[in-house]
């Protein structure tokens, strides 16, 4: 039996068998390949931000708390930020004392981001209470201040003669920072 | 001379069987190229989203070991401050005790305040009055008393009491470094 098949036929069946041939080998070479590593880069693109909504949850967080602990202590915060000016203070507390003498602000020690300096008062107060009254006054300051020993009270008549120390505290950790950052812009 | 009354067709190898054949293949090619092209295009925004990402988690993790330093600074400043307060208000309550030790008969011209001692000069009518009245509560509060008298010219005494205790009261630094 003879099976007769035109020769427009043949060309027909070869061009749909190339056709066919390409898009399986297209199918299976390529695009398959191509679809895992959609799907891997899906999975990992995931993965990653999940990651990261976690890390902005925390960021968030932890931004809120530090948010609330410079609202919370912002009077410390600029306490420790401010420099030390006698002037200002003489004015600030004169109403304690008679008069009110400051020595120069001399840098005492370093110790981390703080630095101490010390100042040294001689003043006149009418009574212990105006005392009293300025080492209650003095840590509601602008600065954070310790009155430190020695501390020397003389009579003088009706008034009496005081001295004592202060030790201003003072926020270096900016500075320092600053300091870093310029020795490496140098080097 | 004409042998058909119909005019011939021309012939062509785009048949119906073929155009059919073509237009199958066509979609079916579009259709795989078209998703290839979407695959590509959806690697390419994952890549960059990707590297946006790692950036933005790197970037969160700097401003975040920032912020924990900030935080730490600040509740290290807090302490520090509520720290020197308090040690103002003791200082301010040590002093008020002081001066309410001493009692009326006695009359002091100077007091001179150290970390470890305290050092009084002033005037008693007698030397009883003071070793009862202000010696005996100077002793309970100080390791080491020594008192000394002078006599002033209307027969009271001039005495200089010299008060120390053994115990290092913590400084500031002392306190600093405790803390490192």
């Amino acid at each position: 039996m003879k099976i007769k098949i035109s020769r427009q036929n043949i060309y027909l069946i070869s061009v749909s068998i190339f056709l066919l041939i390409f898009v399986l080998i297209f199918s299976f070479l390529v695009l398959i390949p191509e679809g895992k590593g959609y799907r891997e880069n899906r999975t990992e693109f995931m993965k990653n931000s999940k990651e990261l909504r976690k890390y902005q949850d925390f960021y968030d967080k932890k931004q809120a708390q530090l948010k609330d602990l410079q609202k919370k202590h912002r009077a410390v915060i600029v306490a420790f930020d401010n420099k030390f000016n006698a002037k200002r203070f003489q004015k600030q507390y004169k109403q304690n004392f008679s008069s009110l003498e400051l020595s120069e602000l001399k840098k005492k020690s370093k110790k981390d981001e703080f630095t101490t300096y010390e100042v040294n008062t001689s003043s006149q107060i009418s009574s212990p209470k105006s005392f009293y009254n300025f080492l209650e006054a003095v840590n509601k300051s602008d600065w954070i201040i310790q009155v430190n020993f020695p501390i020397n009270f003389k009579r003088d008549g009706e008034l009496i003669k005081s001295s004592f120390t202060m030790q201003v505290l003072s926020n270096t950790r900016d500075e320092n920072k600053t300091k870093k950052v310029e020795k490496k812009s140098t080097h | 001379m004409k042998y058909s009354y119909i005019a011939p067709r021309t012939k062509t190898v785009f048949t119906p069987e073929v155009k059919l054949m073509l237009t199958f293949f066509s979609i079916t090619i579009f259709m795989l190229l078209s998703t290839y092209a979407f695959l590509l295009f959806k690697e390419y925004t994952f890549l960059s989203d990707l590297k946006s990402i790692q950036k933005s988690q790197s970037q969160l993790q700097t401003d975040l070991s920032k912020m924990k330093d900030d935080i730490v600074f600040i509740q290290k400043e807090n302490d520090l401050a509520k720290s020197i307060q308090t040690k103002n208000l003791v200082l301010k309550d040590s002093i008020t005790n002081l001066f309410d030790l001493v009692p009326q008969r006695i009359t002091l011209s100077q007091a001179k305040l150290d970390t470890n001692s305290l050092v009084l000069y002033g005037i008693t009518p007698n030397k009883d009055i003071y070793n009862f009245m202000l010696g005996a509560p100077l002793r309970s509060i100080f390791h080491r008393t020594y008192s000394s008298f002078y006599p002033v010219g209307n027969g009271w005494l001039r005495f200089v009491s010299t008060n120390y205790t053994d115990d290092d009261l913590p400084t500031l630094e002392g306190e600093a470094d405790n803390e490192n």
